[in-house]
């Protein structure tokens, strides 16, 4: 263990006085300040806030990153470049241990400069309405909506098994089967087209949801219907004339007598944007029930459509905005331990551009590995089918840093749970840093060191 | 465990990526260093010397055969414990000061901070880069570069010291303190396996040695031995007159043979030390390294009182490990400017050892103008190899691993 803390601290020593560090160090240190007071976002205190939260905390994020896979691959490589390490690894060190020597050293780097940075970000952030002179509106705004940790609650998804199932059916019947394509791809897309039925409203028409297990803190709190409309034809001013209820449905589906409050909106939004509605929490029952209804206003004349994904969900407030923070920093710790792990992998098998390029080709990939995933699948036809056995398993093995990217959650004052955590630690570190580091340590302990000279 | 080092049929063969090319680095090579003695692995360049060390300390693979070092494996810690290795050059992390340098390494042998304050402050002096302990070892020359990958060598005080080309960029001074603190450290019942090209620094300080070329062991045995002419004889005399020359070639030339007659010469080294040393009590100015002549006191024998006691005291713990504190065996430097450089280091190499005197000299810089002391050599020489006695027979007693084949008395130490 004390040989796994010399190397550790010499590691540090290595990445602050070689200035490895220092670049990175100092550009953080300049560029947050001036981010915190440059960036207006929309001009709102809340649009403020969210910019300089997104891009401060992408910013340390992807400058970390970058320090993390650079000083891990560079220290070991440079021992064996530069052959400091005939002299260490002959002291009674084992070779597992110089690795885990060099992977904490780098992490713990990482620990010192992501507390460092934070704190920098958190510090601008919640100090930011006070430089502002932000109006009393604008402050109960970014407290409600910025401020906070928000749990999200999204519609049930509805089984269109059956429907599809005659819907294919029917088209047999007729024989209006389109005949290249195979029935898994016409069922597959039957269903989407049944999902989209389902949350498309007509003209003059109306949707409804049903809510469970909404639970709010406080009943004087306020919820929030986060929507995002999709529309067939662009109204001219590309706006959406609607008219919303938010309360317990059942009142009116059972003719009960209710003691909840419904409430009526009416609105005027923008297509392909998100919008939020504040609704008061008293509408929920007490038994966690929430309906929210949408009328398509006959003015529109187009069909709205909330898109499947991310077309409607209800926010209400789970948590602070500290403990939130402290998560999503943690959350990119984890990636940074996760790159430590690979860069170490790297270097005990490639020289130094090339594991550099390695593990900044890797970092990219689990950055868009979505867009990526996404984009092989759209190849389709026969490529799909060597793809899908080489390709995709790999990039399904990377960590998806997009996945578990904190700042969305903090720039939608969504509540980061303490599950979602854990769950990205156990296949980020747990299982995929640890699998790299156990590969490092084998591929490390049976290499020859030394370079052949004659 | 007779050897220190042996090794059966080593070789190791370089291939390239498709397996063609063969290059024999080293080959069938059987080598056997028996403890306490100084063996030098001899070649021209390229003859598979370092090959065959890192092979040895497990940095190479052997491509058949194997090898057993200080009874066990090269890549085993608890065997690294106790070697020493100085690499052919000195591979250094450029951003640490000499002085990190070294707690590095003393860290990674994981030995107690107290301990490790000691054994840097005496190693820096030893090297005589004390003046200099602050300094990024990136800064420093290569001679400099060199003693510190000495002292990082020494650290844990091992029993085998491995040294490859020790002396390569060092001045004579610093050779010649090399060679005798190889002396020195073989008096003391350590192994030492010297790698060099540098056909003097061997002669002067090994028992045996082996000559590799292309891998292949050429010639090997003690140094008596192979350089011995035993078909002539040497005599030295004082200056003398003609006449009696001419009788003594009278008598030689009775006995059917012939003879030479000349002045023998100083050795360039003796000179070129006298020189600087003189240059040294005139204090002038160097921003170089500094030459001492101290060795550091953890690696000289105060400890085998201590470690007498150690084993009379039974719990055979490892010598490494087992913290001295300053006060339990203190040395005396006793420096004194003498008009013989070669002498002064002597009466360094033979420091007598008064364990009663708790001062600490450590860092005492001005050890060359203190008076004389002409305290009796004769009298340290001899209370040390009663010392050296004792030590030997405990250790042989106890553990059974220094075979000590070698003279024990402290006037090898003038090679």
């Amino acid at each position: 263990m004390r040989s796994i803390w010399a190397v550790a601290t010499n590691t540090i020593k290595q990445a602050l006085r070689m200035k490895i560090a220092a670049i990175f160090i100092i550009l953080l240190i300049v560029l947050l300040p001036i981010m915190g007071f440059s960036m207006t976002g929309d001009s709102t205190l809340k649009g403020r806030l969210q910019t300089f939260v997104s891009y401060g905390l992408s910013l340390t994020s992807l400058l970390l990153c970058l320090l993390t896979i650079v000083t891990s691959v560079y220290s070991l490589t440079s021992d064996i470049d530069q052959r400091q390490i005939y002299t260490v690894i002959t002291k009674p060190i084992r070779r597992f241990q110089l690795i885990l020597g060099k992977v904490l050293g780098v992490v713990l780097l990482d620990v010192v400069l992501l507390v460092l940075f934070s704190v920098i970000i958190y510090s601008i952030t919640v100090y930011m309405p006070v430089f502002y002179n932000a109006t009393e509106d604008e402050l109960v705004q970014v407290e409600n909506e910025f401020y906070a940790a928000r749990a999200s609650v999204t519609p049930p998804v509805i089984d269109v098994s059956k429907e599809v199932e005659q819907a294919y059916n029917k088209l047999k019947e007729v024989g209006q089967l389109p005949e290249d394509m195979s029935r898994r791809d016409i069922t597959a897309h039957l269903t989407s087209l049944k999902k989209l039925e389902k949350r498309a409203a007509a003209v003059g028409h109306e949707l409804i949801w049903e809510f469970h297990n909404v639970r709010p803190l406080e009943p004087n709190e306020s919820l929030f219907i986060r929507f995002k409309y999709d529309v067939s034809v662009n109204p001219p001013d590309s706006q959406i004339y609607s008219r919303w209820f938010v309360g317990d449905y059942r009142q009116i589906k059972y003719g009960d007598v209710g003691q909840t409050h419904i409430y009526p909106f009416e609105r005027k939004d923008p297509v392909r944007t998100f919008r939020e509605i504040e609704v008061p929490a008293d509408a929920v029952a007490e038994d966690g029930y929430l309906a929210i209804g949408f009328f398509n206003l006959p003015l529109n004349n187009t069909v709205v459509i909330f898109p499947l994904e991310d077309g409607l969900e209800v926010l209400y407030r789970a948590g602070g905005f500290t403990p939130n923070f402290f998560r999503a920093v943690v959350l990119i710790f984890l990636r940074l331990i996760f790159l430590a792990c690979l860069g170490a992998l790297a270097a005990t098998f490639l020289s130094f551009p090339v594991a550099i390029s390695f593990c900044l080709v890797v970092f990219f990939t689990a950055t868009f590995s979505n867009f990526c995933l996404e984009s092989f699948n759209f190849l389709g036809g026969n490529l799909s089918s060597v793809y899908s056995y080489t390709l995709k398993p790999v990039i399904q093995l990377l960590p998806q840093f997009d996945k578990f990217n904190p700042t969305e959650f903090l720039v939608q004052a969504r509540l980061l749970s303490w599950f979602f955590l854990v769950r990205a630690a156990g296949s980020m570190v747990c299982i995929k840093a640890v699998l790299l580091l156990l590969v490092a340590l084998l591929i490390f302990s049976f290499r020859e060191i030394a370079k052949v000279i004659i | 465990m007779e050897y220190a080092v042996e090794t059966f049929s080593l070789t190791k063969i370089f291939s390239d990526c498709w397996g063609r090319t063969k290059v024999y680095a080293v080959d069938d090579l059987n080598l056997q260093v028996r403890y306490n003695e100084v063996f030098g692995l001899l070649g021209p360049n390229g003859s598979g010397k370092t090959t065959t060390i890192k092979m040895l300390l497990g940095l190479l693979y052997p491509t058949k055969g194997r090898s057993v070092i200080l009874g066990g494996d090269g890549t085993d810690p608890k065997i690294n414990a106790r070697i020493g290795f100085l690499p052919e050059e000195s591979y250094l992390y450029r951003y640490l000061s000499a002085r990190e340098t070294l707690d590095f390494y003393g860290r990674l042998f994981g030995l107690p901070a107290k301990v490790r304050k000691m054994r840097i402050e005496a190693l820096l002096d030893m090297v005589g880069l004390k003046a200099v302990a602050n300094r990024a070892v990136g800064t420093f020359s290569k001679g400099m570069a060199r003693r510190i990958g000495l002292a990082q060598a020494l650290i844990n005080d091992p029993d085998l010291l491995i040294l490859d080309e020790p002396t390569t960029g060092l001045d004579p001074i610093g050779t010649r303190q090399i060679k005798d603190l190889i002396l020195k450290l073989a008096e003391r019942g350590k192994t030492i396996l010297l790698c060099s090209h540098l056909l003097a620094d061997v002669e002067d300080v090994c028992d045996r040695i082996a000559i590799l070329y292309g891998g292949r062991i050429q010639a090997q045995g003690r140094v008596k031995d192979l350089l011995q002419q035993t078909d002539k004889k040497q005599i030295t005399t004082g200056a003398i007159g003609d006449a009696t020359i001419e009788r003594i070639k009278q008598l030689v030339q009775d006995e059917k043979s012939e003879c030479t007659v000349t002045s023998p010469m100083d050795k360039l080294e003796t000179f070129f030390i006298k020189t600087v040393t003189e240059a040294q009590q005139q204090a002038k100015p160097t921003s170089g390294a500094v030459s001492t002549t101290r060795i550091g006191d953890f690696l000289v024998p105060e400890k085998s009182a201590e470690s007498i006691l150690d084993k009379l005291i039974s719990a055979p713990v490892s010598q490494k490990a087992s913290p001295r504190p300053p006060t339990t065996h203190q040395v005396v430097h006793t420096e004194s400017p003498e008009s013989k450089p070669d002498e002064q280091l002597l009466s360094k190499l033979t420091e007598p050892t008064e364990p009663a005197q708790a001062e600490h000299v450590i860092g005492d810089e001005q050890v060359k103008t203190e008076p004389i002391k002409p305290k009796p050599i004769q009298q340290q020489e001899i209370e040390e190899s009663i010392l050296d006695q004792l030590t030997d027979r405990s250790k042989t007693q106890n553990g059974d691993k220094e075979q000590g084949d070698k003279p024990q008395t402290g006037d090898t130490g003038d090679a």
